[in-house]
């Protein structure tokens, strides 16, 4: 009898695990259906129609402003077709819809970020389909209140999960080829590399301070280390990609690392990394994030910048303190603006002063922009410093009473 | 019109093959009273399909893509869970044929009559999320034609015609090869499933691996082809397969096979006792 009763525990286990799995992504999984409907006097959803042919592809725009847009795909060819909207590496699939018979119709709708991607038709349902570039323009605001305070909450926090994911993809990404030129020697790509790839990392830092042994393993300045931890991540590598001169390395002579040397962390770094991207694609990641950690992220970001950028602390070797700078708004930014709406609706006057420091502290940064990215930390004369010292200040301040404002 | 019978052609056979074991299994073994729990398994998946489809198509709130292809991708998992352990099931039964048969397999179908109808559900519920989205986009394009659904619908029927031939071939066999035979099948079925719910997990992104294919033989074996469409409809077979479908297709298919086949097969004891060797149910202890 051991055995029915085992078998009865097994199939309520099943039981139980299936209404878990379906239940999970389905209060995760949602997007806006009509998002007409839901717009609250806005001009509405994009809607861009598709038309997949043997041989062609053809969206009616090859741009649309983030926020919610309709793909509505026909299929005018005779064989099955699918339609994918894929992310700018042409690899990771944002969206598709698959199973499109000849002569039918399918919506896809996304809640599409601003951002550069790449749209397929699969005629026949195979090979890599018919590409063309898309962009996603930034249209400000993208989410218009749609009553319930929480589900724009409960929204935000899908928002700024889906936006830690991106970044970590892209840090992955972009650290996989800067540890190949690195461990390939070819210290220019390295550090041409250096600073944008780090962009993703400074972005998202208090998401990686979450997880605790990930931060001090790979963002370590040489100054915080402990007596008897091993030094290791980018600013190791930094270090040895701008070798310092003896009068700035404690009279000493640098040492370059040998080539095992570099290797070995620069593995270590890629295996971070990857571990940060799978913990943070995991399910439970979503869990801890809620308002409260979004708001207090994004206060963290603001200290992060007080603390070691406009010092120049955290770039001592590569100078590239201004990359981390905007990098650390930006991700401050994305974090005040999935939860600008509820500021608007309890607190007007704090939402005023977010957005006009936020603007003055970009407007401030755009000073110093150069080709893609800043000059040099190293550049800016005392007074500037002190500029941006005070525009952070004028920040952090109201930036501090977010979470309150939002949680309370 | 030939493509959309296809569609609906596999996402049949996809759906039906399973039940149709299922069912003749209970017939064989004198159970029809056990049938109502299946057809209330098919039932529920059949209505939840139709009204999460239609949901998504008309209400206010579609699911995301990930979420999609995580729901699919966890029910084809867990509903090879369910077929693992009727398969198993029937391999020790094959072997204690001349044992008091009757008597063992009310044992267990008592035990697992819950399991057969969860497994019911899932065999169908498992494939009716897409075919329903996609019947009903049929239904909503009309309008224009209504040819599209004509012909998914005809290839859902022949899928049902092909299951119930199965059905009557499965039943002519003897009660031994009966189990032996679509347990067998079974097998490479549930293989099947196992990979391509691995493969719903990589296109959300949840398992990594998406682009690093084990083979490619789209051309040989077009997906729109009717070969191409009854090898997916009957064994998941994708042309396009990733190392990680692959490497999971072996991984069940060489142990699970292994030790039905010995069960089934080569069971040194036929009407004695089950021996401690027998391979641990998938009850666990
Ligand atoms: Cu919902």
């Amino acid at each position: 009898m051991t055995r029915n009763r085992a078998s009865r525990t097994a199939t309520r286990t099943a039981a139980l695990a299936l209404g878990a799995v379906v239940a999970a992504p389905l209060l995760a999984g949602c997007v806006p259906n009509d998002p007409a409907s839901s717009e609250a006097g806005g001009d509405g959803p994009v809607t861009l129609s598709v038309s997949s042919t043997a041989d062609a592809c053809d969206v009616s725009a090859a741009e649309a402003p983030s926020g919610n847009v309709v793909f509505s795909v026909k299929n005018d060819g005779d064989e099955v077709t699918e339609f994918y909207l894929l992310a700018e590496d042409g690899l990771r699939i944002v969206s598709e819809v698959e199973n499109i018979g000849p002569g039918l119709t399918r919506d896809l709708v996304v809640v599409a970020k601003p951002g550069s991607y790449v749209t397929a038709c699969k005629p026949g349902m195979v090979g890599d389909g018919i590409r063309a570039d898309f962009t996603v323009t930034d249209s400000g605001a993208d989410t218009a209140p749609t009553g319930e305070l929480a589900d724009q909450v409960d929204a935000a926090a899908v928002n700024y999960v889906a936006y830690v994911k991106d970044q970590t993809e892209q840090l992955l990404t972009g650290t996989e080829d800067f540890v190949a030129a690195y461990t390939d020697g070819d210290d220019d790509t390295a550090r041409d590399l250096y600073a944008p790839v780090r962009l993703h990392w400074e972005r998202i830092e208090p998401v990686a301070e979450s997880f605790g042994d990930l931060d001090p393993s790979m963002d370590l300045r040489e100054a915080d280390l402990e007596a008897g931890q091993e030094w290791t991540g980018w600013h190791l590598l930094e270090k040895d990609l701008w070798a310092p001169e003896p009068a700035d390395n404690g009279g000493e002579k640098y040492t370059p690392l040998t080539t095992a040397e570099r290797a070995d962390y620069a593995e270590r770094l890629l295996s971070d990394t990857q571990e940060l991207y799978d913990r943070t694609h995991a399910a439970e990641f979503a869990d801890t994030i809620d308002a409260a950690a979004i708001g207090n992220g994004a206060k963290g970001l603001l200290d992060e910048v007080a603390t070691g950028k406009v010092t120049g602390e955290e770039e001592i070797w590569s100078h590239t303190d201004l990359w981390d700078f905007q990098a650390n708004v930006d991700g401050a930014k994305v974090g005040y603006d999935g939860l600008r709406d509820v500021v608007l609706a309890k607190d007007e006057a704090l939402a005023g002063d977010l957005d006009e420091r936020f603007e003055t502290l970009q407007g401030l940064l755009d000073q110093y922009q150069e080709g893609d990215g800043f000059v040099a930390y190293t550049e800016l004369t005392p007074d500037q410093v002190k500029e941006l010292a005070a525009a952070v200040d004028a920040l952090s301040e109201p930036l501090s009473q977010l979470t309150a404002a939002v949680v309370l | 019109m030939f493509a959309n019978f296809l569609i609906g052609l596999r996402e049949g056979l996809e759906a039906s093959l399973v039940v149709t074991i299922l069912v003749a299994y209970l017939v064989k073994s004198g159970r029809r009273d056990l049938l109502p729990q299946i057809w209330l398994g098919i039932g529920t998946a059949v209505v939840v399909s139709l009204g999460f489809g239609a949901l998504l198509t008309f209400g206010p709130q579609g699911l995301t893509f990930e979420a999609q292809e995580a729901i699919g991708g966890s029910l084809s998992i867990v509903a090879v869970g369910l077929i693992t352990w009727m398969i198993l099931w029937m391999g020790r039964t094959a072997k204690n044929m001349k044992a008091d048969l009757h008597h063992k397999l009310d044992d267990a179908i008592a035990a697992g009559r819950w399991a057969v109808a969860v497994m019911a559900l899932l065999a169908v519920g498992r494939e009716g999320l897409e075919t329903t989205l996609f019947l009903w986009a049929g239904a909503q394009a009309t309008g224009q034609t209504v040819q599209p659904l004509v012909g998914a619908l005809l290839g859902l029927a022949v899928a049902i015609v092909l299951a119930l031939a199965v059905y009557r071939g499965a039943l002519r066999l003897n009660l031994r090869s009966f189990f032996a035979w679509t347990g067998a099948f079974l097998v490479v079925v549930a293989a099947g499933v196992l990979s391509y719910g691995v493969h719903d997990l990589q296109e959300a992104g949840i398992l990594p691996g998406l682009h690093s294919l084990a083979f490619d033989v789209s051309a040989q074996i077009p997906p729109t082809s009717w070969y191409g469409t009854v090898l997916k409809g009957v064994f998941n077979f994708s042309p396009a397969t990733t190392w990680l479908e692959l490497v999971v297709w072996w991984a069940y298919l060489l142990p699970v096979g292994f030790i039905f086949v010995r069960a089934a097969w080569f069971g040194p004891s036929r009407g004695r006792a089950p021996q401690p060797a027998t391979p641990a149910s998938l009850e666990g202890n």
